[in-house]
């Protein structure tokens, strides 16, 4: 068959065929190979999705111009800076080792770490967009909104420091997010999570007060007055999320034998109680295949809020001109299966059913409290037996 | 003028030369792997002392991306003054001027591979890092293919008739396997400006070449089974390597993903559900890198074969003249067959 195709020198079928495979290659060595300038990006589809009406160019108009009052604040990929006038929300030595290109100074001290370990799937501006993400399940975090899923502190705080140092040294099993627990223990990289953590701070930090400036500016105020008070109050919502530390009681290490079952049965009343709706969406089984899946808060953003039907794609379609990836719904956890994101331990699967988890449909359980209904003490830990009871099956137990 | 002694030494040399491209190839992608093409900031020397006079103790116990990044240059020097060993031992040896000029060309290769990666690191530059990864593939193959024409085997090459039809394919493979390269290579030196859109084209046009070389690999080795002869025969190695090497090649890019990205199946297995990416981890290291490598393997493997099928092709012709290039190319056992029976 190559011999007949080599053979039919001029047919025109093959020569348009040899020319479109020049041209493609010829575009992938350019459009691989043309340097692009390292810049943060503007937050286009915010500003859509607020203002889905508007013309393209009115819309990157005003994209840009938040933009650029957002890097005389912040600086660029390269030079990183804090606003002036707002208390420090970061350790901004470490912010400047995790910015910039990826190498070593002449005193062998590693720049770039954030380039070296993070951009690919969170992109530059720490928006999620970075080159990787479109083939990724579930996509990168978005920084920018300020929401991060597994934390010790309840839905609308921020994470803590060591929340999301946790993250980035035990990654997120069946997810991309790789666990850096090997650079973490090596005498040479020890330092580095800590630095990248600070990164990504103030990535969301400088993220959040563009998507604050953007509405703003959408509800045509002044946003040179406003932004230094929005970024005093989004550093400050970062530098008090210690305080907001969600205690956990002391659960006593493994039940065993027979008081182990009755907490199991207990928790699994619990599991399939209308007050808590856990098998809405987990499914009765546990396995994840509940009739209600909703998508993430990063969808609805742009989406259900600014009144475009997700499971649309006639309607979703135009704002990919923006940068918005294809929306995907945020299934359940299959319980069945073992692999919690945030951790397996009794604390971890006490902290997501409390605290529930941020920006994804996973609520905080409603807890009793004088006379309001809600799951007792008790209650709370018998579910943490039954959750981990689900998967002692496929742990070989 | 040659001896055969002599013409053993320009296989050796080659050979030895082929043999230590290949770990420098590993190396180089280890350097990719852990993004240490900067962690020496200077070049030519290191951290401002001579390359070969770097200490030991602060490049062997320093960082690992320190570790890499030296080592490369060191294994990289090396293969420059083997390749310069490999130059006066063909021009003074090797009696097919073409094979000292491929020679010669080998160690410019060689030498403009080595700026390429001086320049990368004294401008930054991660898109001559990416040109620099593209081409080292290819001076191997080079390297690899001097190895083969100074060979007894090529210099033995029976005349015959078949393999023209498996000599195209071995070609279509060979550019095939290059442009594949290409596009593996951009996969590894993806910069962060890119959009999601391109990054995704390219897996997938990466994901259709693997496919088309895999069909291409087996309809090679499906051609060199039916032909039953001795040439067809000969042929069977370099197609065997080919078909081992597109295996492992296959488990070794599904293997990269799921290093890099897990598995977008997580739900198939509690194993894979489970399983965390490692961040830098030894083993996926390996893996990616690995896979790079292979694919370097694929390129000379294919080259091996084309070069094999080839050889044939052109001793198939003597009713013919042979023109003054193919007279050099020729070995002169066949030169001399051919005007006993007449061919000019």
């Amino acid at each position: 068959m190559i011999r007949i195709f080599l053979k039919r020198k001029s047919c025109p079928i093959a020569n348009s065929s040899i020319s479109v495979a020049l041209w493609a290659l010829a575009a992938l060595v350019l459009g691989g190979c043309t340097p692009q300038e390292i810049a943060f990006r503007s937050n286009e589809l915010h500003v859509a999705s607020l203002s889905v009406d508007s013309e393209d160019e009115e819309i990157k108009e005003l994209a840009e111009l938040v933009q650029s009052q957002v890097n005389a604040m912040f600086g660029t990929p390269d030079s990183p800076k804090w606003p002036e006038g707002i208390e420090m929300a970061v350790d901004f030595e470490k912010v400047n080792r995790s910015a910039g290109p990826v190498g070593r100074n002449k005193t062998k001290i590693e720049r770039g770490l954030y380039r070296k370990h993070c951009v690919q799937c969170h992109g530059i501006t720490g928006d999620g967009m970075g080159p990787t993400s479109a083939l990724l399940a579930p996509y990168p975090r978005d920084f920018r909104r300020g929401s991060f899923k597994f934390k010790s502190t309840p839905i609308g705080k921020k994470p803590t420091h060591a929340d999301l140092v946790r993250t980035l040294v035990n990654g997120l099993p069946g997810t991309a997010m790789p666990a850096f627990g090997t650079l973490n223990r090596s005498q040479e990289y020890s330092e580095d999570v800590d630095a990248l953590v600070h990164y990504v701070r103030f990535l969301s930090i400088r993220g959040e007060v563009e998507r604050r400036l953007i509405v703003a500016l959408v509800n045509a105020e002044d946003v040179a007055e406003l932004g230094s008070q929005i970024a005093t109050k989004v550093a400050g919502s970062w530098s008090s999320s210690e305080a907001a530390v969600a205690v956990v009681p002391s659960l006593g290490g493994e039940v065993l034998g027979y008081e182990r079952m009755e907490a199991v049965a207990r928790g699994k009343e619990i599991f399939m109680s209308e007050l808590t709706a856990c098998s809405k969406c987990h499914g009765k089984a546990g396995d994840g295949k509940g009739t209600s899946q909703d998508f993430d808060d990063w969808t609805k953003d742009w989406t259900i809020r600014a009144g475009i039907d997700p499971t649309k794609k006639s309607e979703w379609k135009p704002m990919k001109r923006f940068g918005a990836l294809k929306p995907v719904i945020d299934h359940s956890r299959n319980l069945t299966l073992g692999a919690f994101r945030g951790g397996s331990s009794r604390d971890d699967i006490y902290r997501r059913i409390v605290l529930g988890i941020e920006g994804s449909p996973m609520p905080a359980v409603a807890r009793k409290e004088n006379d309001n209904p809600g799951v007792t003490e008790q209650g709370i830990q018998d579910l943490v037996e039954y959750v981990l009871s689900l998967s002692e099956a496929s742990n070989g137990n | 003028m040659g001896t055969d002694t002599g013409a053993k030494w320009v296989f050796r040399w080659a050979a030895l030369v082929s043999f230590l491209t290949f770990p420098l190839i590993w190396l180089g992608g280890l350097v990719t792997t852990h993004d240490a093409g900067m962690a020496v900031p200077d070049w030519p020397g290191t951290f401002g002392y001579n390359l070969f006079l770097y200490p030991m103790s602060a490049w062997i116990y320093g960082p690992f991306d320190l570790f890499v990044e030296h080592g490369h240059r060191l294994l990289a020097s090396v293969v420059g003054l083997f390749a310069i060993g490999l130059c006066i031992v063909a021009y003074r040896n090797e009696p097919r001027r073409w094979l000292v000029s491929t020679c010669f060309l080998f160690l410019l290769a060689i030498i403009v591979q080595g700026v390429l990666g001086g320049v990368r690191v004294l401008f930054d530059a991660r898109t001559i890092a990416m040109i620099h990864g593209c081409s080292g593939p290819l001076v191997f193959a080079l390297g690899s293919f001097i190895a083969m024409a100074s060979s007894s085997r090529w210099q033995r090459a029976a005349s015959t008739r078949d393999g023209n039809g498996i000599g195209k394919l071995a070609v279509f493979l060979f550019v095939l396997s290059i442009v594949q390269l290409l596009v593996g290579a951009h996969l590894r030196h993806s910069l962060p400006t890119w959009l999601p859109v391109f990054f995704m084209s390219l897996v997938h046009t990466h994901l259709l070449l693997a496919t088309l070389i895999f069909l291409a690999v087996l309809s090679c080795s499906v051609f060199v089974r039916r032909g039953g002869n001795r040439v067809f025969r000969e042929l069977r190695v370099p197609s065997n390597a080919l078909l081992g090497i597109v295996f492992v090649q296959i488990l070794l890019g599904f293997a990269t993903w799921i290093a890099n990205y897990a598995t977008p199946w997580v739900e198939l297995t509690p194993w894979l559900a489970r399983y965390t990416v490692q961040g830098k981890g030894f083993w996926e290291s390996m893996i990616v890198t690995g896979h790079q490598a292979t694919g370097s393997l694929l390129i000379v493997c294919s080259l091996w074969l084309t070069c094999r099928a080839y050889r044939r092709v052109l001793l198939s012709k003597p009713e013919r003249s042979l023109s003054f290039k193919e007279q050099d190319f020729v070995p002169s056992n066949y030169q001399s067959k051919a005007a006993s029976i007449g061919v000019e």
